[in-house]
């Protein structure tokens, strides 16, 4: 007598290690299995196409500054949001809060113009761009940490209005931003001693290696210090901190608006960066968004961050760049970010389950 | 070795020989990193029988449980069930085979209604819940299960002792042939512990099997058929025959040597005031949970708090620990006014706290011993780990908390051992030395042998000139440890009386809201 087999999920107590690395790897493979289904289903070689991305994205030399170029503003907005996550905020406006840091950059090094040395002028339009950041999340941290309103909804609807700011900003006339009596729109270009040169004439800057000791220190801040201590108590049990006295709102609202100055310092390195000036085509790239998705594939995790944010800087540009020949399919790189979201939070229950076929026995009543 | 068998007669509820058993583990062998908490155990319960499982906190018992109702697998081993094999993949495979368990760490929604936690899991719930009909049917179970709840009531603002009752019903709800009962009675006060072992008594003449884990071993003496004692994973003894032996004998079977617990009281005079109490009251949404409370605690005092859970134990104790703020009155340590100033500026005065909720409130489930000692500690910027931790494997060895060390994370000890690193951290002293020290069921889920060692400290604190307030809904407890006793009934003291001279009749009446005679 033959039982139907049944498909049983059995909650894990404890994760294997090995899991916590093979499910993130195995949701990329996976998100390029659904691609390649995508492109042939299209009528595109995946091979041809897979293979130029790779080159583009990862092999030449042109390809790698390029996504390292990349990945700073996808770490930036990557640990931005890990960093809210952690703690069960799920700021989403990363995307928001990354255009008002590109507003306040450009507004800062537009407006101090030429008059101060570069090695003063870098770190002030970082630091107005991240302040800028942050307070884009300053209400929606605010209401969520006294009345408990729900942050996902607040930081996305400011999303959209960042979105009209940045566009305000650039296409109304006489806009601080713009060239005067310019017939073209388009934001004004920061002086140079705002501006930082690629090294090696790359689009790689040097901005890269501070965001990646951003990451490493606040990696270094959640294991080891007593703010990350708090952070921790209140993300498991809120009673527990109450009960030793951790001032739950503060922490709520200090978090949110880090995450938000994170996003913020990602809008600003595009300023003193490649951009240079306030751009509207930034509404277009979602850099914020992809931060979601790199938080998710590390599981949260700052080191992890830098890898998957680099992983993700590859698949874009290689991807961007296949939009410029014609015989291979342009987004194939937003699509794959997309598919690897699913995949790495369907991949979450694997981490948490045991799931494995059985054969049902018959009922013993 | 300790492997006593007394074959008596077997209890009058089942048949002799060839019955098979209800249910049955066989050589099961349950691995967890770092320990075998299960190893090749062999145990069945019989229909109509009530088998206990004894064992000292981390022997394994709630492992092996956990097994017989489907929410672990055995690594080897496997299970029958009258004799047939069956794969227990789920709780929900359990309660097909009629299998249901009451947990020791409550498995409750806290934003669920009582009623919706006890339906929760059943099978032939409608797509619509018609909530009224739906309480009025829990309600009714519960009534004629003895175990008072309240359906409407949202179970995040229960009690720890309500919560035990709605796990209990939620059990008995689901109508099981066999019932697994984990430290069921460790919250319940005397009445209540009566009426569930009418319940048991109830189910074992219908036929039905209970599987019992309990440290109260004038229960186990009481109720059980035969006892299975566990150490260390292992069997290692069997008592057969109701009331075959003793609760000393138990202890020892347990333990391996004699378990004392004395009565203690102050052996010299007391101190000066360290908690004052004046006028508290508290209102909670328009609910009066305390009101008009004033006592003081002397120092080398121990004050007794007795009270069936939900009469304001809780917010009581809450409110001296600056957790909450009181509608009116006023609280102060060592003179000091605590009333306000937050839970931080009560333990600068001196105040160590126990709460009755360990994981989640006292402790910190996804965190590890280590940090959980750092809990209530002054942690610096930096966060100081090396310092802590030799202190950490200290108060390991000290209060025998079986783990795999200061690593080991809070959520993944057993209940006894979580209950042994909340109280290592209070009783050692935290960012000043303790002058008042407020404990809520200090012993609750520890083994009888954990159970003196804990009494033992908290003689040796009172000696050492601490204020002791013990708030617990173990009577005996209460009784053999105050120096003075006060019973709080629906948010009032409504009987006081001197340790040494109270009649356990008296308070259990004041318990249950009965005028004494003689109020003091
Ligand atoms: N999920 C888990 N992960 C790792 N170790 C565990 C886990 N659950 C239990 N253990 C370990 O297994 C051992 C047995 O635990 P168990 O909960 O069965 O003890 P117990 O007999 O019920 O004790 P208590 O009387 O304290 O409740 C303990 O050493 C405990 O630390
Ligand atoms: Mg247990």
């Amino acid at each position: 007598m033959r039982s139907p087999i049944r498909i049983v999920f059995e909650q894990r107590s404890e994760t294997p290690k090995r899991l916590s690395i093979l499910v993130p790897l195995l949701s990329v493979v996976a998100a390029l299995v659904v691609g390649a289904l995508f492109l042939l289903a299209t009528g595109y070689s995946p091979i041809e196409t897979y293979s130029n991305m790779l080159s583009d994205g990862f092999t030449s030399s042109r390809g790698i500054t390029d996504t390292l170029g990349l990945s700073t503003v996808l770490i930036c907005t990557g640990i931005s949001a890990a960093f809210a996550f952690q703690m069960n905020l799920y700021n989403i406006g990363g995307e928001g809060q990354l255009y008002l840091g590109m507003i306040g950059g450009a507004w800062a090094g537009l407006a101090l113009g030429d008059r101060l040395p570069t090695f003063v002028m870098i770190p002030v339009v970082l630091l107005v761009g991240s302040l800028a950041g942050a307070l884009w999340v300053l209400l929606p941290a605010f209401v969520r940490s006294r009345l408990g309103t729900s942050e996902i909804v607040t930081t996305l609807l400011l999303t959209y209005i960042a979105a009209s700011l940045v566009k305000h900003f650039v296409y109304s006339p006489g806009s601080f931003f713009v060239t005067k009596n310019s017939a073209f729109p388009q934001g004004r270009l920061v002086p140079d001693s705002a501006a930082l040169k690629g090294i090696g004439d790359t689009s790689l800057y040097p901005t890269f290696f501070l965001v990646i000791l951003i990451a490493v220190v606040l990696f270094w801040v959640v294991k080891k210090t007593e703010y990350g201590y708090r952070i921790q108590v209140i993300a498991d049990s809120p009673r527990a901190a109450h009960y030793a006295g951790i001032n739950a709102n503060r922490t709520t609202l200090s978090v949110m608006l880090i995450s938000g100055a994170l996003s913020g310092l990602g809008g600003a390195v595009l300023i003193v960066g490649p951009f240079g000036r306030l751009d509207p085509g930034i509404i277009l790239l979602g850099y914020g968004y992809a931060g979601i998705v790199i938080a998710a594939l590390a599981r949260n995790n700052f080191s992890a961050i830098i890898i998957s944010g680099i992983l993700f800087a590859g698949l874009r540009s290689g991807g961007d760049k296949l939009q410029i020949s014609t015989s291979t399919p342009i987004h194939i790189g937003v699509m794959l970010q997309g598919a690897i979201l699913l995949f790495a939070l369907g991949g979450e229950a694997f981490r948490r389950y045991h799931i494995h076929a059985v054969r049902t026995e018959r009922a013993t009543q | 070795m300790t492997n006593a068998s007394h074959e008596v007669a077997k209890g009058p509820h089942h048949a002799s020989g060839a019955a098979p058993s209800a249910l049955s583990a066989h050589s099961i062998v349950k691995r967890f990193p770092g320990v075998l908490a299960n190893d090749s155990v062999d145990f069945d319960v019989l229909p109509g029988e009530v088998h206990t499982l004894l064992g000292e906190n981390g022997a394994g018992k709630s492992t092996l449980a956990a097994m017989l109702c489907g929410l672990y697998q055995p690594d080897s081993g496997y299970i029958t069930r009258n004799g047939e094999r069956i794969a227990l993949s789920s709780p929900r495979a359990g309660l097909h085979h009629g299998i249901a368990m009451v947990h020791q760490h409550f498995r409750l929604v806290e934003r669920f209604t009582v009623a919706e936690n006890v339906i929760l899991g059943s099978r032939d719930l409608s797509y619509k819940l018609n909530r009224s009909e739906l309480e009025d049917k829990v309600a009714a179970v519960a009534d004629s299960y003895g175990l008072p709840i309240e359906p409407g009531a949202t179970v995040g603002e229960l009690s720890v002792g309500q919560r035990q009752r709605v796990e209990i019903v939620k059990a008995l709800y689901q109508g099981a042939e066999i019932l697994l009962l984990d430290e069921p009675t460790a919250v319940l006060v005397p009445a209540e512990v009566e009426k569930l072992f009418e319940n048991v008594h109830a189910m074992t003449r219908a036929g039905k099997s209970i599987v019992f884990i309990s440290h109260k071993l004038g229960e186990v003496v009481e109720i059980s058929d035969r006892v299975t004692v566990l150490r260390n994973g292992r069997v290692t003894g069997h008592v057969s025959g109701r009331g075959a032996a003793d609760t000393k004998e138990l202890a020892r079977l347990m333990v391996g040597r004699d378990i004392e617990l004395t009565t203690q009281r102050a052996s010299h005079a007391t101190g000066h005031e360290v908690l004052q109490i004046r006028d508290l009251s508290l209102t909670v949404n328009g609910v009066s949970v305390l009101s008009d409370i004033s006592f003081n605690v002397h120092a080398g005092e121990m004050v007794g708090i007795a009270g069936v859970a939900g009469n304001g134990q809780r917010e009581l104790a809450d409110t001296i620990a600056g957790l909450i703020s009181p509608t009116s009155g006023s609280v102060a340590i060592s003179g000091s006014l605590t009333t306000d100033r937050g839970p931080i500026h009560a333990r600068e005065l001196g105040l160590a706290y126990v709460p009755e909720d360990r994981l989640g409130m006292g402790l910190v489930p996804s965190m590890s011993i280590l940090d959980n000692l750092l809990l209530t500690r002054d942690r610096h910027i930096v966060v100081d780990r090396t310092t802590v931790r030799p202190e950490a494997a200290r108060l390991i060895e000290q209060f025998e908390i079986k783990a795999n060390g200061p690593d080991h994370v809070a959520r993944k000890l057993s209940g006894g051992n979580a209950q042994k690193v909340l109280l290592a951290r209070e009783l050692s002293g935290g960012r000043t030395a303790t002058k008042l020290l407020v404990v809520c069921s200090p012993t609750r889920g520890l083994d009888v042998g954990a159970i003196e060692t804990v009494r033992a400290l908290l003689d040796d604190a009172r000696s050492a000139g601490q204020a002791i307030l013990l708030i617990s809904e173990d009577l005996d407890e209460v009784m053999s440890l105050s120096d003075r006793i006060f019973v709080l009934y629906r948010g009032s003291v409504v009987y006081e009386t001197p340790g040494e001279s109270a009649q356990l009749s008296t308070v259990g009446a004041a318990m249950a809201g009965l005028q004494p005679e003689g109020k003091s």
